[in-house]
């Protein structure tokens, strides 16, 4: 166990260096960079700007720097914004995107799994089908139709919530109502059906044969073995919600890491687009480790080599 | 269980009904204003200034939106004049300017301090200045400071020649035509002309003493000697060079072709000593605590316009030095010369500036606090605005289809012209574009009054500077188009049908030799390659709608079907400013100054900016004449001939001037819709008696708000008086000035 979570952990570093050299050439590839604007630069003004950030070395060197400094875990200065490192940035606007993150992640597993096993429990009942009409509906409306039509309704129609922007609890009420929906119906779906497959299973039949009280056999046994879709789900999903989401941060103008990561595209800012990648592909892998380790503890029968 | 869900669901049902019905009843009870509109209590004013500033360092950003906000934090020579952008006496009290319109000298305003209490003294522009225009600052901005005498070298990081003692001058190397044009120092005193080989620049060697007290043309303190350095700056031009790099294979390469290009430089470098050109070495000088002089290369009758950019402000060197002083969480550390300091900076999310009660002027500065959103995107704005969460937004926020919804709230809704123009270029080496003649036939093709009535937010133009904005050009722009176009023999019809005329578009086709199928008005030219054409666009949903529209106006006019081809913005501006796009490709400009000369200066010179590859030496003698010319109107004129002349030659077509397009709440006063949307802060008031607020602000800018008049005023009175005193009998030319001004 020890041996396979270590040797996971050491595999994190190679793959994240390798996800930050295809993420340079990308942009080295992509036409434009940080400085150009509607007016053209002078070229001594272009060249004090290439001086400025070493960009008038070859290719090699300003590749082999940037390797190096990030193997120190220093992703160098902002080339946007003036004066301000990258690993300042991230840590300044990585806690919005996790605030919002966590709370949507409580809420849509919480709506999710009592939905999902209600729904199951009580299959082909009228919850049943509500629910998972619900949960198809959570589905198909995109956050960017949602998180608009609760603005509609909320902030500009009864005026009881802001529209948008950083603040108190009131202000984090519809960004995470958005951002939860897809997943809750996600969950439920998954946990209907995975737990709808453990009830039939052998093992449910020889406790409930054991004499189990319906509690025990639900929570104990059937519970276990029925997330465990849920589980392989959600460790990705919290990473991604972690991360930030752009589309919720762009619409309710969410300081987070998601707004940040777009907008430094558009800027060809280079060192801020690496390091929120090396960080973003880190924090995925980590969790789909976390993942790789819950299984044993929900199912026995995983074993790890 | 069910049943208990069940009947939560009939609840939940029933409070959403009734909650659409308060949302119904609330959107129809305010149908004066959009959305809530209270007066906030802690006369505070809420904005949102467009996407996060990249710094707070004025002299390092770009953009518009740090723009908006460091001109309230950072106070210049002169400040923007809310309505207008006109230049208005703020740091300077008054100028004056030499009669060979290079030599500006200024007046300080006395007991002006910093907001940590020093003060604000000549030699603060003078540090200024050279910081801003240093290589290693690089700044992005540093060409709006080139004006000014051997900046541009300075900032190239370009050296002065000397051989036997005596500095190169740029006018012995230029018989031939060369690719930078060097102005050419034609009326200096002949005096300096024959001394000043003999000088040295201040910090470049020792100082040697000058023999004769040349008159010079400095009318400042004529009571004073003229300095070493005054007699430096105002001998002719040396020439500059950028030192060979015998290590990096380009520089010699360019070294190498300038040779070629320059003759008899070969033979004068050998032997020569290059010197670096110093901070010390541009045209910026302290005569006294009170009073900076700024030598410009040429004659730009703009410059004290360019002043109010905020790359001029007056920065307080101990901050400047201090290492770290732009991080967010410093800000509030940070000594400024404006009328509000940072009070808290959270990036992303909010920048919160206080009243600098060191300011001069902070007894008139009505807001205590402004707090800034960055937000870039539409909706999400025009949803805080609703909700009375902001006070005012900046330029083109309303989406194009809320337009006519939104312009119904005419207390609101502000559409003024820009300072700021939309266009296609040609690609004007390449065919079959390269003839004039099937250039004019796609201009002629597009109807741009329907165009118009499309866009719904921008004015119909055939100019290349924009309509509305330069009143006194435009008016002698009209004059001298008339005659001008009478000389080219341009009939009257098609003169007034110049916005729309498929008739003259389809027999310029034929006259390029194409054949064409007449059709009524209109026809089809059957030969035409337009596969060997392209309009190119950078991808946004309004320039897809304008191509779109213009790929439908030539297909219906002419018969020509033009592909288009969008891409990523700064794909896109690479593409465009290496002219490789063949045919058309979409550009705007906004000015950077309010000039004619921001627009038309992008013809100027071989490498200009205009990215279509036409330059003509007329246009630039033409515009050189104008800039040499002191009297504004005949400036404007010659000016004016110059625009013909280009448009002439179709490089462009121009298609719009830009409207505004923003909102803010009536209580908000002393707030313009100026052309660059720039508010000077200290302007703008909250107004709680609602009989004051504003109404119908289509006609804002014809309202002269009394408390904001009395302010602006007074502020200008010390220039105006000053340039009363100077030539009491002139009335007329006064006069003149005073509108050049304004």
């Amino acid at each position: 166990m020890l041996k396979f979570i270590l040797k996971r952990l050491i595999i994190i570093i190679p793959m994240a260096l390798l996800v930050v050299t295809v993420t340079w050439g990308l942009i080295r590839i992509a036409p434009g960079n940080f400085y150009s604007t509607e007016k053209n630069l002078p070229p001594a003004i272009e060249a004090n700007i290439k001086k400025k950030y070493g960009l008038d070395q070859p290719w090699y060197v300003q590749y082999g720097k940037m390797m190096w400094n990030i193997l120190k875990l220093d992703f160098g200065d902002s080339l946007k914004y003036e004066g301000q490192s990258v690993n300042e940035i991230i840590a300044r606007h990585f806690p919005y995107s996790a605030t919002i993150g966590i709370l949507a992640y409580i809420l849509a597993l919480i709506l999710g799994l009592i939905a999902g096993i209600i729904a199951a429990l009580k299959q082909n009942s009228f919850f049943d089908y509500f629910s998972m009409a619900l949960a198809m509906l959570g589905l198909s409306v995109p956050n960017f139709v949602l998180g608009p039509i609760l603005v509609l309704f909320f902030a500009l129609g009864l005026y009881i919530l802001p529209p948008a922007r950083w603040g108190g609890p009131a202000y984090l009420i519809m960004p995470v109502i958005t951002l939860a929906m897809v997943y809750a119906a996600y969950i439920a779906r998954l946990t209907r059906a995975g737990m709808l497959e453990v009830l039939r299973s052998d093992y449910i039949r020889t406790a409930r044969a054991k004499g189990l009280s319906e509690k025990t056999v639900l929570l104990k046994h059937a519970l276990r073995g029925g997330i465990i879709p849920v589980v392989s789900f959600t460790g990705p999903a919290l990473a991604s919600l972690l991360a930030g989401t752009v589309v919720v941060e762009k619409i309710f103008a969410i300081p987070g890491l998601g707004n940040i990561f777009i907008q430094s595209v558009f800027n060809r800012d280079e060192p801020l687009i690496l390091g929120i990648v090396a960080f973003l592909s880190i924090l995925v892998m980590i969790f789909n480790l976390i993942v790789d380790i819950s299984y044993g503890f929900l199912d026995p029968r995983i074993r790890y080599e | 269980m069910t049943r208990i869900f069940t009947s939560r669901i009939r609840i939940g049902i029933a409070l959403i009904s009734l909650s659409v019905f308060l949302v119904s009843c609330t959107t129809q009870a305010t149908s004066k204003y959009w959305g809530q509109v209270e007066v906030p209590n802690d006369n505070k004013m809420r904005y949102i200034t467009g996407s996060e500033p990249e710094s707070l360092d004025p002299q390092f950003v770009t953009g518009q939106p740090e723009a908006r906000i460091l001109i309230g934090m950072f106070d210049r020579l002169v400040e923007y004049h809310p309505k207008t952008m006109q230049p208005i006496p703020s740091l300077a009290t008054h100028w004056e300017v030499s009669d060979d319109l290079v030599n500006y000298t200024f007046h300080l305003r006395k007991g002006a301090k910093f907001s940590n209490g020093d003060p604000i003294k000549a030699d603060d522009f003078l540090y200024s200045f050279r910081r801003a225009l240093s290589p290693e600052l690089a700044s992005r901005y540093a060409f709006i400071g080139y004006e000014i005498k051997y900046a541009e070298d300075f900032n190239s990081a370009k050296s002065f020649v000397k051989k036997d003692g005596k500095f190169l001058l740029a006018k012995d190397f230029e018989e031939k035509k060369d690719d930078q044009k060097q102005p050419i120092a034609k009326d200096k005193p002949d005096v300096l002309k024959k001394e000043t080989v003999k000088e040295s620049a201040p910090g470049n060697d020792a100082k040697k003493p000058e023999s004769a007290d040349s008159s010079t043309k400095i009318d400042a303190n004529e009571e004073k000697s003229v300095s070493e350095f005054t007699k430096y700056i105002n001998s002719p031009a040396r020439l500059t060079l950028s030192k060979p790099d015998p290590e990096n294979k380009e520089s010699m390469e360019a070294h190498e072709k300038l040779l070629e290009e320059k003759p008899g430089l070969k033979e004068a470098l050998e032997g020569a000593e290059y010197v670096q050109i110093k901070p010390e070495d541009i045209g910026v000088e302290v005569l006294d605590d009170h009073t900076l002089r700024i030598t410009l290369k040429q004659p730009a009758p703009y410059f004290v316009g360019m002043l109010t950019h905020q790359f001029f402000s007056a920065l307080h060197k101990p901050t400047v030095e201090k290492e770290g002083w732009q991080e967010p969480e410093n800000a509030p550390n940070m000594v400024v010369s404006g009328a509000y300091k940072v009070k808290e900076w959270k990036p992303y999310d909010e920048l919160t500036v206080e009243k600098n009660p060191n300011y001069w002027d902070a007894d008139r500065v009505s807001l205590d606090e402004i707090v800034f959103y960055p937000m870039d995107e539409q909706t999400t704005m025009m949803n805080i605005y609703k909700a009375g969460r902001v006070d005012a937004l900046y330029n083109h926020t309303v989406p194009a289809a809320w337009n006519e919804y939104i312009r119904t709230f005419k207390d609101e809704y502000l559409l003024h012209p820009e300072v700021a123009i939309e266009y296609y270029t040609f690609s004007v080496k390449k065919k079959p574009v390269d003839d004039v003649k099937v250039r004019k036939a796609f201009g002629f093709a597009i109807n741009r009054e329907a165009l118009e009535v499309y866009r719904k937010t921008v004015k119909k133009s055939v100019s290349f500077t924009p309509e509305g904005i330069f009143p006194e050009y435009e008016e002698a722009r009209s004059r001298v188009w008339e005659k001008l176009r009478k000389e080219a023999r341009i009939p009257d019809d098609e003169w007034e049908k110049r916005y729309y005329n498929p008739k003259k578009a389809c027999e310029l086709m034929k006259e390029a030799g194409y054949t064409v199928n007449m059709e009524g008005e209109k026809c089809k030219v059957t030969d035409f390659p337009a596969d060997e054409i392209q309009l190119s666009y950078n991808t946004a949903e309004s320039n897809k709608q304008v191509a779109v529209f213009v790929q439908q106006q030539w297909k219906q006019n002419l018969g020509i079907e033009v592909q288009l081809k969008n891409m990523e913005w700064k794909t896109y501006l690479k593409f465009r400013s290496a002219v490789e796009y063949k045919g058309m490709a979409r550009a705007g400009w906004v000015g950077d100054y309010m000039d004619p000369y921001t627009f038309l200066s992008q013809f100027y010179s071989p490498k200009n900016d205009s990215s279509t590859g036409w330059w003509d030496q007329k246009y630039d003698d033409l515009l050189d004449e104008a800039n040499n010319t002191r009297d504004p109107v005949k400036r404007y004129e010659k000016m004016a001939e110059a625009e013909f002349y280009m448009l002439q030659d179709q490089p462009v077509i121009p298609l719009s001037t830009n409207g505004t397009s923003w909102m803010k709440k009536p209580y908000v006063k002393g707030m313009y819709p100026n052309p660059g949307t720039m508010h000077p802060w200290k302007f703008i008031y909250f107004e709680e008696d609602k009989s004051k607020w504003d109404s119908n602000v289509d006609n804002i800018l014809k309202e002269e708000n009394p408390k904001t008049y009395a302010h602006i005023n007074d502020l200008m009175k010390t220039q105006i008086e000053f340039e009363k005193s100077k030539n009491p009998e002139a009335e007329k030319d006064s006069d003149s000035n005073k509108a050049e001004e304004e």
